[in-house]
């Protein structure tokens, strides 16, 4: 039952939060890459202000699935970087938390690439 | 003839528009069940490796999640989800995984080289770097903090 | 002869001696499916990219115009082609199998009606006595260079327009075209095409004796680095799915009862309303449709009412309300006779929201459906104002909102 429930949040979180996106994409006609812009600086500005864990708690994957998750990864990366490792890490720190998705995003990109072609569409 | 104003009036007012219950109820759907995956592959990696901390499974489930969304893309799956589900599948980390996996798959008749290499970030690439910029900024603010 | 400020009338008659169209497979399951001459079953058609393909289309469409004209290459006075892809590519590439001389013509979509516009001023003036007009284009390789990947998962807007895959060609000239002439073109017609392929072959054989690539295989000879895997493939196709590479076909018990004739026409003026969306194609062109109408009307002194129907490229459905408003408002009412090639071209079930568009859509219908209805004698003069919206990828961004222009050509048929 409680399993339920968890996955019930994470469920009306994720959801909610790409309904807010199509909401967005009907009322202004956004494109695709100003939309994640947009909800990767979400997540990586709540987290800066530190409400990041707190709906992490709550909802879990409801909110690290989609972009915000990558947002937030940069932001508390470049902070603990910036703690430990001073200048250097402050600059350094976001891109390393966030290496492992864009190392796998431009492994899988190369090698599918490589193997299949794009097919064109009937609908 | 009629004033330029008034037809980009009358344009406004009369071009169609996206059915907006239908597309959010299939935004929201599809986004949450693909939040559900992601929570589900979590638990089964912390079941699987124990002595997993929470921020390695958490980065595993992204891995395989951009692994899924990059193999629906390059089958021709993921674009199909995407005429449905809109913001449902663009805004889960398996849309950004479309989003650098689809150009590199259009381009990669223009070779591995100016194609698939030059190209993959023509529709990722703001992200990219938005997220460095703000992250070294968000460093900054640590430094001070 | 000029008339008015914008149109012209032919003094000598210019005839259509054939015209003959390509489609992809989702054009095949369109209202207009049956009445092309060719329908693929496969829009990549053997080839490498779906540039080549349309450019394959492109040259297989001229060679069925003219092998259906019953006229010899060197016969053929002037091409004039264009497409959608950047600089022209997909005519610039078919041009090569022809040597004939090429006049490459870009206005977006309606590169068509330009084309035949120029054709028939050429052949009455004088300076040509058989033309080509021809263009292309193909929804994978628009899809690509003005909007974005195929496999890119976004949604398409209620507005947008669904770019047609398809070629066709038309045949002007100046010489009538008889009953006779048209049965023997059509039984011929295979023999014909298979002729003027390996002609094309011999050619490049003698041009270049050291290429190997020439052997039999047409597809191959001018493109450099074809490597053994993409021959070994087209092999195993042609094997395994022959109709996915079938060669283009015709119809050979169609008979025409009337002939068409290109009786003028009015080159349109650029039109910016400043609308700036670029996936609101139709809004942006329908003030040009209306301003080259108006001044069609105007120049000939002719109501909407003397044409059995008045056909715009591609407005799509909310173009065409658009469209029908602003002519509406310069108190021109329509009876009944507008119709739209866009919104007509695809079945409301195939999703594709305001209909069809692209250089191919406008070509395409014209050289089917409106051809054959003026042949049997349905319609005696029809005049089609293809649109089209000149921007390009770059400009959207620049802020700068879509200029559109059209061009209207009258068609009339006369007893064969």
């Amino acid at each position: 039952m409680e399993t339920f429930l968890d996955y019930l949040k994470v469920f009306a979180v994720g959801g909610g939060l790409c309904a807010v996106g199509q909401l967005l994409i009907n009322k202004t006609g956004m494109s695709s890459a100003r939309i994640l812009v947009l909800f990767m600086l979400l997540g990586l500005v709540t987290e800066l202000v530190g409400a990041f864990s707190y709906i992490k708690g709550f909802a879990s994957s409801g909110v690290t699935v989609p972009i915000t998750g990558f947002g937030s990864n940069l932001a508390k990366g470049a902070m603990q970087g910036a703690k430990e490792g001073g200048v250097l890490g402050a600059v350094g720190g976001g891109l390393k938390a966030a290496a492992p998705g864009i190392s796998a995003v431009i492994l899988f990109g190369f090698l599918f690439a490589l193997i299949f072609r794009s097919k064109s569409k009937k609908i | 003839m009629l004033d330029k104003s008034d037809y980009r009036e009358y344009v406004a007012k009369n071009a169609p528009r996206s059915p907006m219950l239908r597309s959010l109820v299939a935004a929201f759907v599809v986004g949450g069940l693909i939040c559900c995956i992601g929570e589900g592959i979590k638990d089964a990696v912390s079941a699987i490796f124990p002595s997993m901390t929470e921020e390695d499974a958490g980065a595993w489930t992204t891995i395989i999640l951009i692994f899924i969304g990059s193999f629906l893309t390059a089958i021709g799956v993921y674009d199909k989800i995407g005429r449905f589900a809109g913001g449902g599948s663009m805004i889960p980390i398996t849309g950004f995984a479309n989003s650098v996996v689809s150009p590199a798959l259009e381009y990669n008749r223009e070779g591995v080289f100016f194609g698939i290499c030059a190209k993959m970030f023509v529709i990722a690439g703001p992200i990219i770097v938005f997220g460095v910029v703000a992250g070294i900024l968000a460093g900054t603010v640590g430094l001070f903090v | 002869m000029k008339l008015g400020r914008q149109s012209f009338v032919s003094d000598r008659p210019v005839y259509l001696c054939s015209s003959y169209t390509i489609v992809g497979p989702k054009e095949g399951d369109g209202n207009f499916g049956e009445l092309f001459d060719t329908v693929l079953k496969d829009d990549l058609w053997g080839e490498r990219s779906y540039e080549k393909a349309e450019s394959k289309m492109h040259r297989e469409a001229i060679r069925g115009g003219i092998c259906l004209a019953g006229r010899r290459l060197d016969e053929i006075d002037l091409m004039l082609a264009g497409d959608l892809l950047n600089e022209l590519s997909a005519s610039g590439l078919a041009m090569r199998y022809f040597k004939v001389p090429f006049a490459g013509l870009y206005n977006a979509c309606s590169t068509f009606s330009e084309g035949i516009l120029l054709g028939t001023a050429l052949i009455d003036g004088g300076a040509a006595n058989t033309v080509t007009c021809s263009t292309s284009s193909h929804f994978a390789s628009a899809e690509r260079q003005y909007r974005y990947p195929l496999e890119l998962g976004n949604q398409r807007t209620p507005t947008s327009q669904w770019t047609v895959t398809g070629a066709g060609c038309s045949v002007l000239s100046s010489i009538r075209p008889t009953a006779e002439e048209d049965a023997v073109n059509r039984a011929d017609f295979s023999e014909k095409m298979k002729s003027m392929r390996e002609n094309c072959l011999e050619c490049a054989k003698n041009e270049d004796s050291e290429r190997k690539n020439g052997k039999g295989d047409e597809d191959a000879f001018p493109s450099t680095g074809m490597r053994w895997a993409e021959r070994i493939k087209r092999k195993i196709l042609k094997k395994l799915r022959p109709d996915s590479v079938a060669d283009p076909v015709c119809d050979p018990n169609y008979k025409r009862s009337r002939v068409v004739r290109i009786s003028g026409g009015t080159f349109g003026k650029v039109t910016d309303f400043g609308i700036n969306d670029e996936s609101n194609m139709g809004g942006a062109m329908a003030p040009a449709a209306a301003d080259t109408l108006l001044a069609h009307l105007a120049d000939t002194g002719r109501s909407v009412g003397d044409y059995d129907a008045i056909f715009t490229g591609d407005l799509g459905r909310f173009g065409s309300e658009a469209f029908e408003y602003i002519m509406k408002r310069e108190g021109v009412t329509f009876p009944g006779n507008h119709l739209d090639c866009g919104a007509l071209f695809y079945k409301p079930e195939q999703e594709t929201f305001q209909g069809g568009s692209g250089a191919g859509c406008v070509n395409t219908v014209f050289n089917s459906y409106i051809v054959k209805r003026l042949e049997s004698g349905e319609w005696k003069r029809v005049l089609v104002l293809a649109t089209g919206a000149l921007l390009n990828k770059d400009t959207p961004l620049q802020k700068e909102t879509i200029p559109g222009v059209s061009h209207a050509f009258v068609a009339e048929s006369e007893p064969l």
